[in-house]
């Protein structure tokens, strides 16, 4: 520290103002760009279910991703479908929607975000429209923590 | 307020540039924010899959897989072909991953795959369920299909 540039003739070492500013900004950018991918796919209406055996998600195949939001409502004792934030009451009508999603991009991924409390059998109804709008490509997704 | 200002402006004379050390107050703020946040934040992972009855099968003279059932009860219990491993409480569930694993090795050196189906019971939970496909990929196996309510 003490030969660092600066100072000049007087021999006091001059503190550099426009390096660490450099350095400063290189550091919030990286910070900026690892959180807000993350943080927008979050929904805090959902809580995940925890699986740190999961696969990471590859950025090639999350082109194609949709999400099927299954939320769990304790008091009316049902689950709610919501997909590209369009609640969906009566799980019929997400049939023609998948299969219109499907010819638009043969190659999509169904990710079924689930609430942990969800029973099993709402997974079941949910994959069995999932399955007749024609997309066989199915992922359950989990929080690592 | 504006004769005030005019004042202000006449005493200190110069020194309208930009000012670097409020600069600097700032981006620390912010560069902190985004570091609490990198800790805090929840990765979203995937399991994989795909709808039974739509895996292409590439070849008629590949031998039938292993079947294998697993099933998950309403309280959270998971039975492997019928035999009860691990407790409701455990989450990891350690022999139901040990005896995946053996399973494929088994099948891997008479070279035929294994399947998996899970049925899971209709008020089983769903955390139990990616519970058993958190322990499925641990064991490396790829090919799960779904059952709806318990085996005949």
């Amino acid at each position: 520290m003490a030969g660092g540039g600066g100072g000049g003739e007087s021999g006091e070492p001059e503190f550099q103002i426009a390096p660490m500013i450099d350095v400063l900004l290189v550091l919030l950018i990286f910070f900026m760009s690892i959180t807000s991918a993350e943080v927008l796919k979050v929904d805090k209406n959902i809580k995940l279910p925890v699986s740190p055996s999961a696969k990471k998600r590859d950025p090639e195949v999350s082109k194609h991703e949709m999400a099927v939001n299954v939320r769990w409502d304790e008091k009316a004792g049902k689950g709610f479908v919501n997909v590209d934030d369009r609640e969906f009451p009566d799980l019929n009508e997400l049939v023609p929607y998948f299969q219109e999603k499907r010819k638009k991009d043969p190659k999509i991924r169904a990710v079924i975000r689930g609430d942990k409390a969800l029973p099993a059998i709402e997974i079941q109804r949910v994959m069995n429209t999932v399955g007749e709008g024609g997309i066989a490509d199915i992922s359950f997704a989990a929080s690592n923590k | 307020m504006s004769s005030r200002r005019h004042k202000r402006k006449q005493s200190s004379e110069v020194n309208l540039g930009f000012q670097i050390a409020p600069m600097i107050d700032v981006v620390f703020v912010i560069m902190l924010y985004f570091m609490v946040m990198a800790g805090a934040v929840q990765v979203e992972n995937a399991h994989n899959t795909k709808l039974p009855g739509t895996v292409q099968v590439e070849n008629s003279d590949t031998p039938m897989p292993d079947e294998i059932a697993i099933r998950i009860e309403d309280d959270g219990q998971v039975y492997l072909n019928d035999d009860p491993l691990d407790t409701p409480e455990i989450k990891t569930l350690p022999e139901l991953a040990n005896n995946l694993n053996q399973l494929r090795e088994s099948s891997e050196a008479s070279k035929s795959e294994v399947l998996v189906t899970i049925y899971a019971n209709e008020q089983a939970k769903y955390e139990r369920v990616v519970d058993v496909l958190d322990a499925l990929s641990r064991a490396k196996i790829a090919n799960v299909t779904f059952q709806a309510g318990a085996p005949e």
